[in-house]
């Protein structure tokens, strides 16, 4: 086992145009799919759009496959990649739930202690004044 | 910059790091040509100046024009952050002078005396030989005195005034920035054990350290310039952080494929380092999230105007986001795994790498700091880009996004014929370099080199004049 992974494969030639475009598309369609799906939710794309996001998170899984198939990666490797890909497919809505949760309180508060926290502003800028 | 509104000690102080900064910035950059002319016309400066030494100038400047620029804008928040002035501002300035002197002793020791015996003398007055932290030992000594001064001043302030979640994470990670750096300080003569220690400064750095680092001037930043909440900006704060850390500190591992460490680093590089762009996607999400919001409720209130408070700076604060994700992010995992990094490892696609990302991450939001200076330096309310502004960030850019594209480029062909065709031999070497694509890259490099430093002469004009401008809200 030890063994075999210290053995790297060699890359065939006409593989590493691919393998570097692919694994640039890896994180431009990723950025694409948390992009869409936070656009979403904020409400700056329409919720028809959402599809989208996943879909350009397939794209993202598919050029993790196609890359790490041409380097020839290890089981471990190859593992390393898909905890990645889930990763990202996670991240955001783990993200948004905890953003909406502190908004919803934020708003709260917000709303209700409007002249206090523009009262703070402004004790914030006569300090800034003061020195 | 007649005017002076300035009242607070710890501003001021913040505008002279800057101004150091952005002379160390320009002197970087000189020397960043000069090497650059040496690839195309090796007889350059032949034995006045060998590329080695202008080589070791350029990324040694590179990192002490950033700390400058870091330290400066840690004394730039602080009043804000925690409403009262900076403690300890008196040792601040005396530090400020020492460590301006160090630094200025150390260059010319570099241009004029260049090489020693080689022995302790040369590493005590000379000379460290670690790439990007060269400082002779005496000058690396006074770094940590300057640095433990600039510490404390930050702790006292924190704890005497408010401590924002912003603080609190400045202040735990400027000690670990400054604890890390002692790493690189001893001697062995062992290359394997000293090249371990040596990437602990550089990767925790700037894969941990200055990451957080730029994600609390972005939270700070977001706050002051767009009026975004606190509460939410400080909570993705603490996501940054944890997700920063997470994956970078054990993500030195990518470091660790080749310079004699055990086989298990091979794995452990590949899974975490895997994972770092993850946090690069975020910010840069995030930016875009809280922009977007600010603006969108703004206009929710009939108000067509922009929310931004000074729009040099954000435009540097929004090029960071995508910089940081384009330079870090995707050309960080390009070349992140050992069954790649076999092939790409000192090529020039490891400098293409490293110029997009030190570029994209760091010198953009700290040129934003400048421009945050320059406005609050003249008693400036909303302050609007100049012609200069426009083209200055034009062409700083577009000319470093045009060196990474030819240094890729260049890189790709070493791949092909030095590694893949040649097997990384002597003739290898020498074959990838003499073909016609290495040679129009380094070219290019060159030519768009000159673009940065042209667009870099127009920024300081334009710092040093958009203050007196007239279309200001003052
Ligand atoms: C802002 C953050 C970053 C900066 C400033 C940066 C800068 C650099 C620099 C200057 C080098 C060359 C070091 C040398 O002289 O040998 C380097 C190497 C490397 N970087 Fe980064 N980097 C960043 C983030 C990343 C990320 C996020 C990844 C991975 C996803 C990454 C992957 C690598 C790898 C694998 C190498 C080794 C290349 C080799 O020697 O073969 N970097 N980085
Ligand atoms: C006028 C523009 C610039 C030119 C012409 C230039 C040129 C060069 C050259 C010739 C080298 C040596 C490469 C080698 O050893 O093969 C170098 C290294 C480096 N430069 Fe620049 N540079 C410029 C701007 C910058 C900027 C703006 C940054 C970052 C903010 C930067 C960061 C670096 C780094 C990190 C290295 C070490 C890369 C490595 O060893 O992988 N440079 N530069
Ligand atoms: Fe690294």
């Amino acid at each position: 086992m030890v063994e075999e992974a210290l053995i790297l494969q060699d890359i065939h030639i006409d593989d590493f145009l691919t393998i570097f475009v692919s694994a640039g598309l890896v994180l431009v369609f990723g950025g694409f799919y948390v992009g869409i799906y936070t656009a979403v939710k904020a409400e700056l794309l329409k919720p028809w759009i959402m599809p989208f996001a996943y879909i350009a998170w397939l794209c993202t899984a598919y050029c993790l496959y196609l890359m790490g198939s041409l380097m020839h990666v290890n089981d471990f490797t190859a593992k390393t990649l898909v905890v990645a890909g889930l990763s990202l497919l996670l991240i955001p809505h783990a993200v948004y739930y905890m953003l909406r949760r502190v908004h919803e309180e934020n708003e709260y508060i917000h709303e209700e202690n409007e002249e206090y926290v523009h009262e703070e502003n402004e004790q914030h800028v006569q300090a800034k004044n003061e020195h | 910059m007649a005017n002076n509104y300035l009242t607070s000690e710890s501003k001021k102080l913040a505008t002279w790091y800057f101004t150091f900064a952005a002379i160390l910035f320009g002197a970087q950059l000189l020397f960043g040509l000069v090497a650059a002319i040496q690839y195309v016309m090796p007889g350059f400066l032949f034995e006045i100046l060998d590329f080695s030494v202008a080589r070791t100038v350029h990324i040694n400047a590179l990192v002490i024009w950033m700390v400058f620029a870091m330290m400066g804008s840690v004394y730039w928040l602080l009043p804000d952050e925690t409403g009262i002035e900076t403690v300890g501002i008196g040792l601040g300035k005396l530090f400020y002078w020492v460590f301006v002197a160090a630094i200025v002793v150390v260059v010319l020791v570099y241009l004029f005396v260049q090489v020693g015996p080689a022995d302790q003398t040369t590493i005590w007055f000379i000379m460290e030989g670690r790439e990007y932290l060269e400082a002779p030992r005496w000058a690396d000594i006074g770094i940590v005195v300057v640095v433990l001064g600039f510490i404390y001043n930050l702790y006292a302030t924190g704890m005497k005034g408010k401590r924002t979640g912003i603080v609190t994470v400045l202040m735990a990670d400027m000690l670990a920035f400054a604890g890390i750096y002692l790493a690189g300080m001893g001697y062995t003569d062992n290359i394997s054990v000293d090249q371990f220690w040596w990437w602990w400064v550089i990767h925790l750095w700037v894969e941990a350290t200055w990451e957080v680092f730029v994600g609390a001037i972005a939270a700070y930043g977001l706050i002051h310039m767009i009026g975004a909440h606190r509460k939410v900006v400080e909570m993705w704060l603490w996501i940054e952080v944890a997700m920063l850390f997470g994956s970078g500190i054990l993500g030195i591992g990518h470091h660790y494929f080749w310079i004699g460490t055990p086989e298990y680093w091979w794995e452990i590089g590949a899974l975490f380092s895997a994972l770092e762009p993850l946090p690069l996607v975020a910010m840069f999400i995030h930016v875009l999230y809280d922009w977007g919001k600010q603006q969108g409720a703004q206009e929710a209130q009939g108000k067509e105007v922009s929310v931004v408070t000074n729009k040099p700076a954000f435009t540097w604060f929004v090029l960071q986001a995508f910089g940081n994700f384009l330079g870090a992010g995707v050309w960080g995992f390009f070349h992140t795994f050992p069954q790649v990094n076999l092939y790409t490892h000192g090529t020039q696609f490891t400098s293409a790498h490293g110029h997009l990302a030190f570029f994209g991450a760091y010198a953009t939001i700290l040129i934003g700091m400048f421009y945050i200076a320059v406005q609050n330096k003249n008693g400036i309310k909303v302050m609007k880009a100049t012609k200069k502004s426009i083209w200055a960030t034009c062409m700083i850019f577009g000319g470093v996004l045009g060196m990474t594209v030819a240094l890729t480029l260049a890189g790709y062909v070493q791949v092909l014929v030095s590694r893949a065709q040649m097997g990384a031999t002597w003739a290898g070497y020498f074959d990838g370099q003499a073909g016609i694509w290495f040679a129009q890259g380094m070219d290019w490099r060159l030519i768009m080199g000159v673009v940065t430093f042209i667009g870099f002469i127009i920024l300081i004009k334009d710092l040093l004049s958009i203050g007196s401008a007239t279309h200001h809200e003052r």
